[in-house]
């Protein structure tokens, strides 16, 4: 097993350094069979990442503690599923799993068969190819998935407790695949400059790699932050660490490219920009893994004893240096640019406002991440950048890019004019500021907050104008009815009502955010058996504490029912498990969660007599939080779901070269 | 027999000071948005990557004497910036969550803002130079109406669907 398993990792390299020897030959000497032939050697690698991947799931279902990271990452009592997610607890089996995700998107593109017989293909494979003989070189000699210990531990270390929720199944994946989505499109954009490709022909191919990059990096970030609501007690769910912040910036330059291409589509323009949104996107998410990995910064998500940073540097390096070079050299086309603005007031002027405040509130997290090292580089003080920081400098921005948000749909493309912008904002304006004046007479004074919701229900009407508008044209024409011509009016433009689903999904998420930030209540109480713990409208009564065992584990738990204004709404169980083989004991929390608020309550420490202290929290609005979270990924499969008439292949009008 | 009372009386003040004193340390609210605010400021060196109010004192003793001093120093009537101050004083910027707003940190707070503010300008003379006759009203009034503009889209979304049905 030992040599099958390493064998996977250096015939795969061999493989890799292979195919991307020959289809740069093939590409050079114009020679087809050359380059099939690197093709083919995609597939064998593929099979060799697949064959990795199944050994050390295999080598981690069975516990052979004779390999160093089965043994550190898991133990004979760990659930087969917590077994089989060890694969990515560790630097090696994460880089392992990467590594696998970026042959198979290379497989993807190398035989798409939308872009059969592209030239850009053995272009696009040659880059793709680059990474992964970087990742294959890593695997190989820096973070070897399959060493062996001299001596067999009878038990393994286990997995970290932490890590042993389903939202940490799924987070890692979700976000994994958001990374190395990313490296497409920067694939397609240095191919596309290569070959002097300067149209939108790349943009439109990879809109849909690109959407889906995006929805994987969101729902990585969504599931962490669920992870963190409910699995480390503190009752938050973002805390601005360098690594989160790591795959924010990415997610926000994403966002923004995602918005400009639709300049590029229309007329032309932003050709330059939008290649540098790429590059960066691609270049973030190789500096969110030097981050994780080079331990440079204090983060509880970076991996232990690593040196792998210095390598994502260097590989960084290399990639940004190459890009800007292309880059450059493609400058002249590039900035024939054939369009122009016909007005100050436009729907693409809102993109390039929309554009300043992401790149901005992503230049906003680079700066307050990397400042601790600044700071120590200055004068030799570490400082620490955390929440505070954050939360001062984002919300300005996050909450002008809202209202930008809130705008943009109803601005005319070319021009708005005078009328126009009275006719679609009049109303809008007035019941926001109804909505506003609303909020304050109930009670909800804060300026952010009544900004902040404001803004959120221009957001909904000008939305719902922008549906009601387009429904209204649709039946004028067709006398549908209401419930069809809403089908398929968003099903004839998948792309920009899937986007409007994705809007109100931010609205809600900040709806979450801004609640739950601004009307949080918490207190920390001891109280004796049969005692209650009174929170605004909520009772609390502590009716039993005890203890159980599960597995190695064991679980000491408090039994307790909850009123709210006298009427009893459930039972909750917050527990603290003490781990056989770790250390630090974790929370499960008592949580109970409806529309309006979360009663969120932890078991904090306990007496013999029983006399037991909580934490209880009440988060406002934080449902609506999941439930935008929810919306984002109904609004990008939507976007990117092929419907009967949306399967089209952009025209291909580029050079044409002799391999494909 | 008067001192006697006073002495008395003082004797009943100190007592009933010190365990109203004792209830208030033992019922301390470590959750109330009073010692949020002072405790928020300082990050705990555990290694958990909290603050000292988000730290579990279950899981830090570290934490458990930091609050205990917090509240001490607030008990005496100390705000969260002389308790801020105070802690600076002994063990530098190091130890605050965020950093300050003087000096050479002011960097950090500055720097965000300015970026974008100098990126802003750059774009309306951008918007000014692509905008095709320069010194016109923005506001003009267009004869184009977004109505129209989506009855054009989904017209020739429906024409576009029947020729692909025929064609």
């Amino acid at each position: 097993m030992y040599l099958f398993a390493n064998a996977t990792i250096y015939v795969g390299l061999a493989l890799a350094i292979y195919s991307l020897l020959i289809i740069t030959l093939g590409i050079s000497t114009k020679n087809q069979k050359l380059v099939n032939s690197g093709k083919g050697g995609v597939i064998s690698i593929l099979v060799c990442a697949s064959m990795a991947m199944l050994s050390l799931f295999y080598l981690l279902t069975t516990s052979q503690f004779q390999y160093e990271y089965v043994s550190d990452y898991t133990s004979s009592e760990l659930p087969i599923i917590y077994k089989l997610t060890a694969l990515w607890a560790g630097n090696s089996g994460s880089l392992l799993l990467w590594t696998f995700f970026l042959v198979l998107y290379t497989v993807m593109i190398a035989f798409s068969r939308k872009m059969k017989g592209n030239p850009m293909v053995p272009y696009i494979s040659a880059i793709l190819l680059g990474n992964i003989v970087f990742f294959f070189l890593v695997l190989g000699f820096v973070a070897k998935p399959f060493v062996l210990l001299d001596q067999v531990p009878i038990e393994g270390h286990g997995l970290n407790p932490m890590l042993q929720n389903p939202g940490m199944i799924i987070h890692p994946v979700t976000l994994y695949l958001g990374y190395v989505g990313l490296a497409i499109p920067f694939a397609f954009a240095m191919a596309a400059l290569i070959l002097k490709n300067v149209d939108d022909f790349w943009i439109k191919m990879t809109r849909r790699w690109t959407i889906i990059a995006w929805l994987f990096l969101s729902l990585g970030n969504i599931f962490g932050g669920q992870w963190a609501y409910t699995e480390l007690g503190w009752g938050g769910y973002w805390a601005w660490d360098p690594v989160e912040n790591a795959s924010f910036m990415p997610w926000l330059t994403a966002t923004a490219f995602l918005h400009s291409v639709m300049i590029q589509e229309r007329k032309n323009m932003l050709k330059i920009w939008n290649i540098g949104l790429i590059i960066t996107s691609y270049a973030l998410t190789l500096f969110g893994t030097f981050l994780v990995r080079s331990g440079v910064l204090t983060s509880v998500h970076a991996f232990a004893n690593s040196n792998l940073g210095l390598y994502f540097l260097i590989f960084m390096g290399i990639a940004v240096i190459g890009a800007l070079y292309v880059l450059m050299s493609r400058y002249n086309l590039l900035k024939r640019s054939a369009g122009e603005f016909n007005s100050y007031i436009s729907k693409e002027s809102s993109f390039l406002i929309n554009n300043l405040l992401l790149v901005g509130a992503a230049f906003g997290v680079f700066w307050g991440t990397v400042f601790p090292l600044v700071s120590e580089a200055v004068r030799g003080t570490k400082v620490t950048v955390g929440m505070p920081f954050f939360n001062t400098v984002q919300a300005p921005i996050l909450l002008s890019m809202m209202f930008v948000m809130a705008v943009c749909p109803l601005l005319a493309w070319q021009k708005s004019s005078l009328k126009n912008l009275k006719k679609n904002f009049l109303i809008p304006a007035i019941l926001a500021i109804v909505a506003m004046a609303l909020m304050i007479v109930l009670g909800i004074q804060k300026a952010w907050a009544v900004i902040g919701f404001g803004v959120i229900v221009l957001l909904f009407i000008t939305h719902f104008l922008e549906f009601y508008r387009g429904v209204k044209a649709r039946r004028k024409m067709t006398k549908e009815k209401v419930y069809l011509s809403i089908y398929r009016l968003m099903t004839k433009n998948r792309r920009r009502y899937g986007g409007y689903i994705v809007h109100i999904g931010i609205a809600f998420i900040a709806m979450g955010i801004i609640g739950s930030q601004n009307y949080d209540v918490q207190t920390m109480k001891t109280v004796n058996l049969g005692d209650s713990i009174e929170v605004k409208d909520y009772r609390i009564n502590y009716e039993r504490l005890d203890q159980k065992r599960e597995g190695i584990n064991d679980i000491v738990y408090a039994e307790m029912t909850v009123f709210r204004n006298g009427k009893r709404i459930g039972n909750i169980q917050p527990e603290k498990v003490f781990y056989g083989n770790w250390d630090q004991p974790s929370s499960e929390v008592g949580l109970i969660s409806s529309l309006k608020e979360d009663l969120y309550v932890v078991l904090s420490d306990w007496e013999d007599d029983g006399k037991a202290t909580f934490i209880v929290k009440i988060n406002p609005m934080m449902t609506w939080l999941w439930i935008g979270s929810f919306m984002i990924v109904i609004g990008s499969l939507f976007a990117v779901w092929n419907g009967k008439y949306q399967n089209i292949t952009p025209r291909y009008t580029g050079v044409r070269k002799e391999v494909s | 027999m008067k001192s006697k009372i006073y002495i008395g009386l003082l004797l009943i003040a100190f007592i009933f000071h010190a365990s109203v004193f004792q209830v208030q340390a033992k019922e301390f609210d470590y959750k109330s948005k009073k010692f949020e605010a002072a405790a928020s400021q300082f990050m705990c060196t555990c290694g958990c990557g909290q603050d000292h109010f988000e730290c579990d004192p279950k899981t830090c003793n570290l934490t458990v004497g930091f609050k205990e001093d917090i509240v001490e120093m607030m008990n005496k009537g100390w705000d969260k910036d002389k308790i801020r101050e105070y802690y600076v004083n002994i063990y530098g910027e190091e130890i605050l969550t965020a950093p300050e707003k003087s000096g050479f940190s002011l960097v950090a707070w500055v720097m965000p803002f300015a970026a974008l503010g100098i990126a802003g300008v750059a774009i309306f003379f951008i918007i000014r130079k692509w905008v095709k006759k320069k010194g016109m009203d923005e506001l003009t009034p267009d004869s184009e109406d977004q109505t129209d503009e989506v009855e054009e889209e989904i017209l020739s979304s429906m024409i576009d669907e029947q020729r692909k049905k025929y064609l």
